[in-house]
């Protein structure tokens, strides 16, 4: 259980990206967050795993208040959470393997890592992850010879080498096409439901919030104007919707025009 | 004045017309004010500075041409008829002056500006005329002087022949002649059977006298000489001093046959001889000289010190490239805005950093090796030091903006693995930074190794200190040889360089 409470981030130059932001996710759940560009969707994200330090607020995971954490409890805490990017965010010069296996980092010694790199235990890992995701083949290529879609893969296969219990997912289909998106969200959809990870997930298309989560929430200018269920999701009123969007937002076919997800179907 | 502001509708009832006098009337006493007068104060102040640099130009230029002389006006004439360009530029300021003064009535007039193209383009006109004859451009010396430099450059397109020494013989035959005949010559000296040998037929003569009628003809007959070379003939004095025999102007040079022989007519010369020794006659000897070659060809003395200082400069090169690779990589840390932007003494640091790295590579590798040759003495770890000291300062610079132009989401992304510190550089910015920093390393390789055969031209060690010490010799073709050596140098490195280049990033 996430437990978020009074969270709020002022930064350096004033900006205030999270305003007393509560809200709670159970294990096991599939919480979008949905909101503009620039409602703080990403600040929230990298406050739960603190690449952003939070100015107040507790962040509860488990008991653990995450905000408090220095040093190696942080980075113990942090290879729990595992995180995906809008921009993948790999080492694009490295290949797949190595970016795969830099998710096992966390829990490989520092002389190690020096010296011989990784075990073969952790290699073994990468290996299954890799075909679980499905880039075996490319494993040996060099990251930015990926496509688009290939190299969220890959930034997904580094995330669960961590063995996490949370996924943190930044808006990470927002570079993809649509066909790719729910490739990219289903992959994810069975690594929450076979794996019980929790997975917090920022999306901009309400039709994919629609089919994938099952907890939403909605942010504007860093403030909590929207919580609901995927049922409540398919009943959001207008007014609602201008809650999160803004009064000048217009909703084009309706939410329930989504687009028909390659072999799954809608 | 009354018809003039009334033809100008556009003007407002104001002065125009005492404007219209009075700004000339400036403008004749000190050019452009009176522009200045009526408004058009940057107009006027450039007109006025313009003119002024060019008339101190004209004055600076006219005392250097007419130095020499004492009066003022002297100075003048001398300098106008020595260098007609100094002419022209004074008419071009007399214009200028003159179409300032016209402006200035026209702006007055007219209330506004009056375009003026022309005037600017005398201006620059008078600039370059300027310019030409500061810089001593001289066309027709270049045109008709230009072969000069035909013996120099083909000497050092192709130095080849200095390239191969092999080791020689002088071989002389000699016999004596008497000046003037008295009762014949001397008695001839036995031939020695394969001793080269040398008959002179008649073996007395007379000299040719200061008059110019000239002497006697000896025929002269070489034999058992080295076949096919080039034979010198020498005279020796009754005073033992030795002077090549000259004709026409030009020293006797024969060539021996296939069988080691020649013949070869020559006129007795000129010499005036001392009175003391003025007796019946005097016994000179008559020399045939040749360069022997003996043994194989082998490199010249040139080559191979042209070889050992290639050799030198090119690990000078390298090692300063080495030393400014270890000293610069901490520098560039400490010069890389995203990494110290931490507190107000690290951005302190950073723009110390910066400053420093500025002024250390704008001074030129051949002032620090002046500098170094100062501390450490002449040699290639002066050459060393300077190109050190100029690489750290370049390198630091490149590599450190390489750091700062990092991709900061995978460090983000390692970091949220739960990775240290150290595991963050080594897999999020180490393979980053690589690439860039490969490459501006090969590239500053490339540089020291071009930048070290020039150091040695002020002492710095390798190949440019014997370069510039045979051009002082004048011996171009061994100059010619470290010409061609740096020029392979640096196109094998050239190649080499972007090859490697390519295959790293």
């Amino acid at each position: 259980m996430l437990d978020v409470r009074h969270l709020t981030k002022v930064y350096p130059d004033g900006t205030v990206a999270l305003k007393d932001l509560s809200f709670q996710v159970p294990d096991g759940a599939f919480l979008v967050i949905i909101g503009l560009s620039g409602s703080g969707k990403s600040t929230l994200l990298r406050c739960i795993n603190r690449l952003i330090e939070p100015t107040e607020g507790e962040i509860l995971w488990d008991g653990v208040d995450l905000a408090k954490l220095k040093g190696e409890e942080l980075r113990k805490v942090r290879r729990q959470i595992g995180m995906v990017f809008q921009q993948f965010n790999l080492v694009k010069r490295s290949k797949v393997v190595t970016n795969v296996l830099a998710g096992r980092l966390g829990y490989t010694p520092t002389w190690r890592s020096i010296s011989s790199g990784f075990s073969p235990e952790d290699r073994q890992r990468a290996r299954e992850a890799m075909a679980r995701i499905g880039i075996t083949q490319q494993a040996e290529k060099r990251a930015d010879e990926l496509s688009g879609g290939q190299q969220q893969r890959v930034g997904i296969a580094r995330a669960l080498m961590q063995g996490p219990k949370m996924i943190l997912a930044d808006e990470p289909v927002a570079s993809l096409d649509p066909v790719l998106a729910h490739s990219i969200l289903q992959h994810l959809e069975r690594l929450n439901q076979e794996d019980k990870i929790t997975v917090l997930c920022s999306l901009h298309y309400l039709d994919l919030v629609q089919r994938y989560a099952s907890s939403v929430i909605g942010l504007r200018e860093g403030q909590l104007v929207y919580q609901g269920s995927r049922e409540n999701i398919r009943r959001m009123t207008d007014s609602e919707f201008k809650d999160i969007y803004g009064e000048e937002a217009e909703r084009a076919g309706g939410i329930s025009g989504d687009i028909s997800p390659g072999e799954n179907g809608g | 004045m009354n018809r003039q502001n009334a033809g100008d509708s556009t003007a407002p009832a104001q002065p125009a017309p005492v404007l219209a006098v009075l700004a000339p009337v400036v403008s004749a006493l000190l050019p452009g004010f009176g522009l200045a007068l009526v408004g058009a104060w940057r107009r006027g102040l450039l007109l006025f500075a313009s003119l002024a640099s060019i008339a101190g130009l004209l004055v600076w230029r006219i005392r250097l041409v007419g130095r020499r002389e004492v009066e003022v006006i002297d100075k003048i004439r001398k300098s106008f008829e020595l260098q007609p360009l100094l002419l022209a530029v004074a008419v071009g300021i007399v214009l200028i002056y003159l179409w300032i003064i016209l402006d200035s009535y026209l702006t007055a007039r007219r209330r506004r500006s009056v375009s003026g193209v022309a005037l600017w383009a005398l201006i620059l006109i008078a600039y370059f005329a300027m310019g030409w004859q500061i810089g001593e451009i001289d066309l027709v010396t270049l045109a008709t002087e230009v072969g000069d430099a035909e013996l120099v450059m083909s000497r050092i397109a192709w130095p080849w022949e200095a390239a191969i020494h092999r080791e020689e013989q002088l071989l002389v035959a000699k016999a004596e002649v008497r000046i003037p005949c008295f009762e014949g010559g001397p008695e001839r000296a036995e031939a020695e059977s394969g001793e080269p040998y040398l008959l002179i037929e008649p073996n007395c003569g007379d000299l040719s006298t200061q008059e110019g009628s000239p002497g006697s003809t000896l025929t002269v007959i070489g034999t058992n000489l080295s076949p096919l070379t080039e034979t010198e003939i020498w005279w020796s004095d009754e005073l033992r001093n030795t002077f090549r025999q000259r004709q026409a102007g030009e020293y006797v040079k024969v060539n021996t046959n296939e069988d080691g022989a020649f013949q070869i007519d020559i006129i007795v010369p000129y010499r005036l001889i001392p009175p003391a020794e003025a007796g019946d006659f005097n016994t000179w000897t008559l020399e045939a000289q040749q360069l022997h070659a003996l043994g194989p060809a082998e490199p010249s003395a040139e080559l191979l010190q042209a070889i050992e200082k290639m050799i030198e400069t090119i690990f000078l090169g390298m090692m300063a490239t080495a030393f400014g690779i270890v000293l610069s990589i901490p520098v560039s840390f400490l010069a890389a805005r995203n990494l110290m932007t931490g507190s107000r003494l690290t951005i302190w640091i950073y723009y110390l950093t910066r400053t420093l790295l500025n002024i250390v590579r704008s001074i030129e590798p051949l002032i620090w090796a002046v500098i170094a040759i100062i501390v450490v003495g002449l040699g290639p770890f002066a050459g060393i030091l300077a190109l050190t000291v100029h690489s750290i300062a370049a390198l630091g610079k490149l590599y450190s903006e390489a750091i700062e132009s990092i991709d900061p989401g995978p460090i983000e992304a390692i970091q949220a693995t739960g990775a240290n510190w150290l595991q963050t550089v080594i897999y999020g910015v180490v393979p980053q930074v690589i690439p860039p920093f490969v490459s501006f390393t090969i590239y500053r390789w490339d540089i020291n190794v071009r930048m070290s055969t020039v150091i040695g031209l002020v002492g710095g060690g390798g190949i440019g200190f014997l370069l510039i010490q045979w051009i002082h010799l004048l011996d171009y073709r061994a100059a010619g040889i470290a010409v061609w050596f740096i020029t392979i140098t640096v196109a094998v490195l050239d190649f080499v360089s972007s090859e490697i280049r390519q295959r790293f990033v």
